[in-house]
């Protein structure tokens, strides 16, 4: 192959990733920025079997995949291992792991391509996973807010039936309920809500 | 009681990691037993999935500490595989608990030719190479371990070679996690793997393989665990790390002693810790050892050593003897001038003599201790009682 050819060619990728739907928006961000995702496989099916297939030039891996510690094994050069793997850590770009481990992924290339050019395939892999994590987070943030509300509305009228209070005194008692137990609104209304609704509990001590 | 006064901690949070192993009974142990606690620090355990991932996550500081194979802090100062970065040790956690697991028809074979787990791993081995030479055209066996750098690695080396096998060019020997062992064992995707607890209990009491040599058989009390944490870490946090091994070292004391290892054994079985069946953890723990269904449990009381023999000195003997078994396996031995500093380094037998004076414990005085000269307890130095320590 001439140095021009190689040159030329676009990176060839594996993808590891047990997250179907992540793996996919990764992919078609590295597809956008002009390179070549081989395959996309999830944890436990056969990543030595890949890695011999189509002798990839670079391994992008969720950090939650255990395939980690095989994908490094690929490190030793041998017989069956022809062209060894080694860690991409950034071309000297010390912040690069650390950003790279905060979004959840790390990435191996084979010794003989040069950092530079594996680096921009690994920083869309990277932005794109972090982005991932950000919009699951917002996701979660959200869901418990929803549900916060939910639980807030039904203790406010839990308490207002029982003592015949208006809805601003139940929400400040529950706010004040709240700070000495220091908890969130939410847990605080959950525990009312637990405690209200126990079953042979209508607010009467047995 | 505390003779000696602690230097203050420097941080109190400490995030330790662990991986999915019976052996990880030190780090777990200490937590339930509020030993951490009691030396003022506020310890959370982080489970992970990878050994890349442990140390990943130690190097850039997200991890305070971890319990690493005894080979890696070695492999990452040379940068082997990945990362590279100084981490040190100044306590060994555990000793021996690995074992070897064929599937049962090459258990099969091994037995037609002579190989009995129970009378010795060197019978089994020469088992299997007699039966590899009867059938000299069936497939190359492929085993698994589960990381490059390991005991596991270097003992099913070591088993092979006892055998007349040579590990390089007779077999493959591939890398899987330890949870993807069973399964491929099964599937037949890999004919045997050396793993460590409860890995091979779980193979064995689902009839998918049976062990054919233990980790003490092939190198008695071998170091296998240790704690980890970056040269720069244990610089900003001499006192933290302290407190840690003083934890530690009264966790591994009360694992050390036969009657508290049905109660680890429930306790790790939980779902907040390795979450699994605890009639898979009890056999390597209790020692009652099976080695495959159906058969009655052998009295293994060494197949886990817990703050017994010295388990948690880092002995620098040992620390050469795992550079010289991965020199060997890359085929690039290393001088033994570099050797000796790498280890000398990495293995810090000053941090324990440091932890065992503030515990009051007798200590080695030296750091190199005798391989393959003693087949039973015997004593070192007043107070030093060391294991058997024969090997291959």
């Amino acid at each position: 192959m001439s140095k021009a050819g190689q040159a030329e060619k676009s990176l060839r990728l594996i993808l590891v990733d047990d997250d179907s739907r992540r793996a996919a928006i990764v992919q078609s961000s590295l597809v956008k920025g002009g390179f070549c995702v081989l395959s996309i496989i999830p944890t436990g099916s056969g990543l030595l079997h890949q890695m011999a297939q189509y002798e990839p030039d670079v391994v992008i891996i969720a950090l939650d995949s255990p395939d980690r510690d095989v994908l490094e094994s690929l490190s030793i050069a041998s017989a069956h291992n022809p062209k060894p793997v080694v860690m991409f850590s950034g071309a000297g770009d010390s912040g690069f792991i650390t950003d790279a481990i905060a979004a959840g992924v790390s990435a191996y290339q084979t010794e003989n391509l040069s950092a530079e050019r594996v680096k921009a395939a690994i920083d869309v892999a990277v932005a794109q996973f972090s982005a991932y994590d950000t919009l699951k987070r917002e996701l979660v943030d959200t869901r418990r807010q929803l549900k916060d509300r939910k639980i807030v509305e039904r203790a406010k009228g839990l308490l207002m039936s029982l003592h015949n209070i208006s809805e601003d005194q139940a929400f400040s008692t529950l706010r004040t309920l709240a700070m000495d137990k220091n908890e969130t609104l939410g847990q605080a209304c959950q525990g009312v809500v637990t405690l209200l609704e126990k079953p042979g509990k209508n607010g009467a001590e047995q | 009681m505390t003779i000696h006064r602690l230097p203050n901690p420097e941080k109190e949070q400490v995030e330790l990691g662990y991986l999915r192993l019976s052996d990880s009974a030190p780090v777990i142990m200490a937590q339930e037993m509020g030993l951490y606690k009691k030396y003022g620090l506020d310890v959370t355990l982080r489970r992970e999935v990878s050994w890349a991932n442990l140390r990943d996550k130690l190097v850039i500081g997200s991890l305070d500490a971890a319990q690493m194979l005894a080979p890696l802090p070695l492999a990452t100062a040379m940068g082997l595989g990945g990362m590279r970065a100084e981490v040190l040790t100044g306590l060994a956690l555990s000793l021996n608990g690995n074992a070897i697991t064929v599937s049962p028809s090459l258990a099969a074979g091994i037995a037609e030719h002579g190989g009995d787990v129970i009378e010795s791993a060197r019978s089994t081995a020469r088992g299997l190479a007699a039966h590899q030479r009867e059938n000299p055209n069936s497939n190359t066996l492929t085993f698994a371990s589960a990381h490059s750098f390991s005991c596991h690695t270097f003992e099913l080396r070591l088993w092979l070679n006892a055998g007349g096998l040579d590990p390089d060019r007779d077999v493959r020997i591939i890398v899987l996690p330890p949870e993807q062992m069973v399964d491929s064992l099964a599937r037949g995707i890999i004919d045997g793997f050396c793993v460590g607890e409860p890995w091979n209990s779980i193979a064995v009491q689902g009839g998918i393989g049976a062990v054919q040599a233990t980790g003490y058989q092939i190198l008695n009390n071998g170091i296998e665990k240790v704690l980890g944490v970056t040269r720069q870490w244990h610089q900003h946090n001499g006192a933290t790390h302290l407190r840690l091994r003083l934890a530690l070292l009264e966790a591994c004391a009360w694992l050390a002693h036969p009657a508290n290892r049905r109660q680890a054994a429930y306790v790790l079985a939980s779902p907040d810790y390795l979450d699994l069946p605890v009639d898979y953890l009890l056999p390597s723990l209790t020692g009652e050892y099976v080695f495959s269904k159906d058969q009655k449990p052998i009295e293994l009381p060494h197949f886990h050593v817990f703050g017994r023999f010295q388990a948690g000195f880092p002995w620098r003997s040992s620390g050469e003897w795992l550079l010289q078994q991965t020199g060997a396996m890359l085929g690039k031995p290393m001088s033994s001038e570099q050797t000796k500093a790498l280890v000398q380094q990495t293995f810090r037998t000053d941090l324990y003599r440091e932890s065992a004076r503030y515990l009051d414990l007798p200590c080695p005085s030296g750091d190199y201790k005798p391989v393959n000269k003693h087949s039973d307890v015997w004593q070192m130095e007043p107070g030093i009682e060391l294991g058997p320590d024969l090997s291959f």
